[in-house]
């Protein structure tokens, strides 16, 4: 401060002569003639003058500045305009090529000779998240080739699509039977307003549906030409009502049913608490390892055959309420009629729920315990004695899948709006929002929970599938077909977790399609991503994870 | 780059959250507007529903990314499912990445990623031009915690090329070769040994991180080898110590260890992590115990779980109950050493056992993300004739649940006057509603723990914050 001061003071005294000269000026006599009035004229003027100029320059400049700002944005938008009228060509010439190749295959498709055996027969009644009038269809595909014939026919657009695909395919991959049944995200038919852009939907992202990806295993082309006809079922199916929330709710009514039934039974009040605890513990219980858990699965399996005994005298119930299609009575099915006990629909319900809050609590933290759970609801819900009309009853356990992780059956929606989470299964704890890292948590288990159960091996067992692997491959499809602009740091978690450790068994159910699918998730669809968050480099760096460890080049 | 938070919290400020977004996302084909009701348009999620709570250990702004890691270091991050920095991690490493290096004490909750916080700062001090050379050494208490903060360091940092990471812990470090890596994790009286023998060259070492630092600085425990290691260490090194407990006496002790330091501290009310319910049984008796710890695990979900008790035996006959109940159970106390501690607890990490009983060694540290459930089957208690109920003890017990914001349970088992007395003791001191649980009627028990859980699952993300200063 010293230093500064003196200066100053200096400048105080470089001032005060000129002050004073001012009042000099003022005091002076010839203020008021007529030279130093012109003289005071020419200096204000010639200052306006500066003042004026200096002005004009600025604005000047402005404009200049805003043209070119103007100019740019023009560039941009005709660009955009430009891409996206790109993006529209290449879609129709898809949609032209997919349609001319579907009348030829559908010319020549009677003379296909019976396709290779697929690697696990896929159980008839598929589950499909979607609506029922499509599951008829689904239900087809799955049992391997003949598809074409029963599908192509009475199919809406998709079935077709996937029929025709698949004479393609079979040839060349046996296992892309698996490929089975994938539909038309149901993306569009959710309450969502967020699929604006709906159409573009399948298209938007050039690298296809569902069949994109099938296709791009056997063939490049004819496969990137399959999704854009994918586009075209999409309007046919939105409005039906989700059968899967109609399920879940039955579920709850089910839940409430059993209380009010304990209060009058108390057999049943005696039982079922203990049931209910035992099972969920036997879930807890289970972990990796060859044989490890027959006890817990034995106690589980105990217990539902109990209940199915009903020695308590619980209500019989129709299980129809919980399953995505009535079914009829099936030669040589176990349990053909038309209800069964309530207790045991209940427990059943509860061991589905054990497994799920199993997935989001422990595998949330740790995916790799996700496996041996899966293991157990495979054993479970195949099992003959608790098959209902000679199929399973694990659309009870999907329904809650849909609930908890909407992104695995193609809901899609932006985390930054209310209705956006509520459509990604963000959860609500007394009215708000959980946390991000809790809801990352939950979906990290939920992705590797739904691996774990479509991603099981049944070729060696004389038991049915229960969710064959084409699930995977659909659920898959759905996420990595979401247009840039709708992409969710949801959808990338789920998709990570998904892949991470069932990479192998993927590889194995699809070959070298699996591998392209792979590639699609881990590179391309990150790559597309608007924003680089943590949850898409999470993405790419389980490629390069995959890359190191596993020796997969993507 | 915008991560998930800020991009939601990007509405910059403005309290009127409630404006529909932008663009009503309307242009969808037409049958699909049948089943929309008032969604014509989206709302943004509100500020207050986020829970961006800047109180929460949990809350950060920033990324990974504007902390300006180093890309290895970043994907390893990545790879670890790490989205964002935690409280202490985004205040803490840019005080203590800064240049000239600075001292650090910091104290910050369980779980809340005290260890990721140094491991980066230790990686980012490591020239890896110099693999061989040690210039990173990490104290920590036990052999366990070492080689957990090994394995952290080794995951944290696989992506960068020429890391070598060693454990300085008995039977670990060739006799021959010596300490011959860049990050040296040990347990105090190891290292002194290597120092001595001449198997471990500190000239060059940069920074001496101290976990468990009120553990680990303790007079009467490990404070006098800390001092001696470090009186072996150059003296222009950076010293960083961590612990979510720092008692007033190690404190000023803590203070002289690390001149200068800047410091995180927490209150003692502000110590126990909210995402943990804590509960305790009322046991007629303790022949019960046994048999009512096997019923808590039909009451809620749980996934790997932790039973501390007081002596080995009762160990032991845990371990032979539970075992007959269908669970896979781990028993880790003194009576194992060496390998076969290590070999215990790996069982347990990976998950092949899914019960880990143990008595007071594992208290601290042991990060075990799955575990969903502390059980003190015994009080802690300290002292002379074990008079005094050990407040620090308990609350680094049931640090082993609620791991980085996930929901954790704990429940302690009291049966007489005494050990009802002790438990109360410690709630008063931290300031704790314990919540009473009844053996007698499973089904309400049951009805009662969820909801409990449920409640402290809409608060897990909140706790108080450390008050840098």
């Amino acid at each position: 401060m010293a230093g500064s001061s003196p200066p100053r003071r200096q400048s105080c005294q470089w001032a005060s002569p000129d002050r004073s000269s001012i009042i000099a000026d003022i005091l002076v006599d010839d203020r008021n003639s007529e030279a130093r009035h012109k003289s005071l004229l020419e200096s204000a003027k010639k200052e306006h003058d500066r003042v004026r100029l200096e002005a004009e320059r600025v604005y000047q400049q402005h404009m200049q500045k805003e043209e070119q700002q103007r100019l740019l944005e023009e560039k941009q938008r005709i660009l955009e305009a430009k891409r996206r009228e790109e993006e529209r060509i290449r879609l129709e010439e898809h949609n032209a090529a997919e349609r001319t190749r579907l009348h030829a295959l559908r010319a020549k498709k009677i003379e296909l000779p019976p396709t290779p055996k697929e690697p696990e027969p896929p159980k008839a009644p598929a589950p499909a998240s979607i609506p029922p009038p499509v599951q008829k269809v689904l239900q087809a595909p799955s049992l391997a080739t003949p598809i074409n014939g029963t599908t192509a026919p009475q199919a809406p657009p998709t079935s077709t699509l996937f029929g025709g695909k698949k004479t393609m395919i079979t040839s060349q991959l046996a296992a892309h039977n698996p490929f089975g049944a994938p539909r038309p995200a149901p993306a569009s038919q959710t309450p969502a307003t967020t699929q604006a852009p709906t159409a573009p939907n399948t298209g938007g992202s050039s690298l296809g549906g569902n069949a994109t990806i099938n296709g791009a295993s056997s063939q490049t082309k004819p496969g990137q030409a399959a999704q854009a006809a994918q586009s075209a079922p999409q309007p046919s199916t939105p409005a039906a009502p989700d059968r899967y929330t109609v399920i879940h709710q039955n579920l709850k009514i089910l839940r409430k049913f059993m209380i009010d039934q304990a209060k009058a039974n108390k057999a049943l009040k005696g039982r079922m608490g203990d049931m209910r605890r035992e099972i969920r513990k036997c879930v807890g219980q289970l972990t990796g390892g060859v044989g490890a858990n027959r006890i817990q699965q034995a106690s589980i399996i105990n217990l539902l055959r109990e209940a199915m005994g009903n020695q308590v005298g619980s209500a019989p119930m129709d299980p129809s309420t919980f399953i995505l299609e009535p079914r009829n009575p099936v030669q040589g099915a176990l349990h053909n009629e038309h209800q069964l006990p309530s207790l045991f629909l209940y427990l059943l319900n509860i061991f589905a729920k054990a497994t799920i809050s199993q997935f989001i609590n422990e595998a949330g933290a740790r995916p790799e315990t996700a496996d041996p759970v899966g293991v157990c609801i495979a054993f479970v819900f195949s099992d003959p004695e608790f098959l209902w009309r000679g199929a399973s009853l694990i659309d009870i356990l999907m329904a809650k899948f849909r609930i908890v992780c909407p992104v695995l059956f193609g809901y899609r929606g932006n985390e930054k709006t209310e209705q956006g989470r509520a459509r990604l299964g963000w959860w609500k704890d007394d009215g708000r929002w959980v946390g991000d890292q809790q809801h990352m948590d939950r979906m990290t288990g939920l992705g590797a929970g739904f691996a774990a159960v479509s991603l099981r091996k049944f070729a060696n067992s004389k038991k049915d599938n229960p969710y064959p692997p084409r699930h995977y491959w659909a659920a898959m499809a759905r996420i990595v077909n979401t247009p840039p602009a709708e992409m969710s740091n949801t959808q990338c978690v789920v998709l990570r977790s998904m892949i991470q450790n069932f990479e192998q068994k993927f590889v194995e159910f699809y070959g070298t399609a699996a591998i392209v699918a792979l590639r699609m998730c881990l590179v391309d669809f990150p790559a597309r991503a608007p924003q680089k968050t943590p949850a898409v480099g999470s993405l790419e760096v389980l490629g390069q994870v995959l890359k190191r460890d596993a020796g997969l080049h993507l | 780059m915008a991560d998930l938070a800020s991009r939601i919290t990007a509405p910059a400020g403005t309290p009127a959250p409630k404006v529909p977004s932008a663009a009503p996302e309307a242009p969808v084909d037409g049958p699909e507007e049948t089943n929309l009701v008032d969604n014509t348009y989206e709302v943004e999620v509100k500020l207050s529903d986020l829970q961006n709570d800047q109180e929460s250990p949990l809350y950060s702004v920033s990324s990974f990314d504007e902390l300006g890691l180093p890309k290895a270091i970043n994907d390893g991050l990545l790879a670890m499912n790490f989205k964002k920095p935690s409280k202490i991690q985004e205040k803490a490493l840019p005080l203590m990445l800064s240049n000239p290096p600075h001292n650090m004490i910091a104290q910050s909750q369980s779980g809340t990623g005290k260890t990721a916080a140094f491991v980066l700062t230790v990686l980012s001090r490591v020239d890896l031009s110099q693999p061989t050379q040690p210039q990173a050494l990490l104290l920590a208490p036990s052999r366990e915690l070492a080689r957990q903060i090994q394995m952290v360091v080794q995951t944290i940092g696989q992506f960068c090329e020429g890391l070598i990471v060693e454990a300085a812990i008995p039977g670990v470090i060739s006799r021959e070769t010596g300490v011959k890596s860049s990050v040296v994790v040990g347990t105090p009286g190891t290292v002194i040994d290597l120092i001595k023998r001449r198997q471990f060259d500190v000239s060059q070492l940069k920074v001496l991180v101290i976990d468990e630092a009120d553990n680990m600085l303790d007079m009467q425990g490990l404070g006098e080898q800390c001092s001696r290691v470090k009186s072996l260490l150059p003296k222009t090194i950076q010293i960083l110590l961590f612990s979510a407990t720092f008692p007033a006496n190690v404190m000023a002790f803590a203070e002289k260890f690390a001149p200068n330091a800047n410091q995180m501290k927490l209150k003692q009310q502000e110590l126990t992590v909210k995402g943990i319910s804590q509960m305790y049984m009322d046991c007629p008796d303790e022949k019960q115990k046994y048999e009512i710890l096997c019923k808590l695990y039909g009451l809620m979900t749980i996934g790997s779980s932790v039973i501390f008790v007081r002596t080995r035996d009762s160990a032991t006959e845990i371990q032979r109950r539970m075992e007959a109940d269908g669970h896979k159970v781990t028993a880790l106390h003194g009576a194992y050493e060496g390998a076969s501690r290590d070999a215990l607890l790996d069982d347990f990490r990976s998950g092949r056992s899914k019960v880990l009983i143990t008595t007071n060694v594992l208290a601290r540290g042991i990060d075990v993300s799955s575990v969903a459930i502390v059980i003190n089957y015994d009080i802690p208690m300290k002292g002379p004739g074990d008079r005094e109920p050990d407040a620090e003890t308990y609350l680094h017990r049931i640090g082993r649940t609620g791991r980085f914001g996930r929901v954790g349970v704990s429940i302690s088992f009291v049966y007489d006057r005494k050990s009802f007395d002790a438990l109360s003791n410690i709630a008063r001191f931290y300031d704790i509603d314990l919540i009473q649980l009844d053996p007698n009627d499973w089904d309400v028990t049951e009805k009662k723990v969820q909801d409990v859980i449920k409640s402290s699952r809409a608060k897990a993300d909140y706790a108080p914050n450390a008050t840098s200063g």
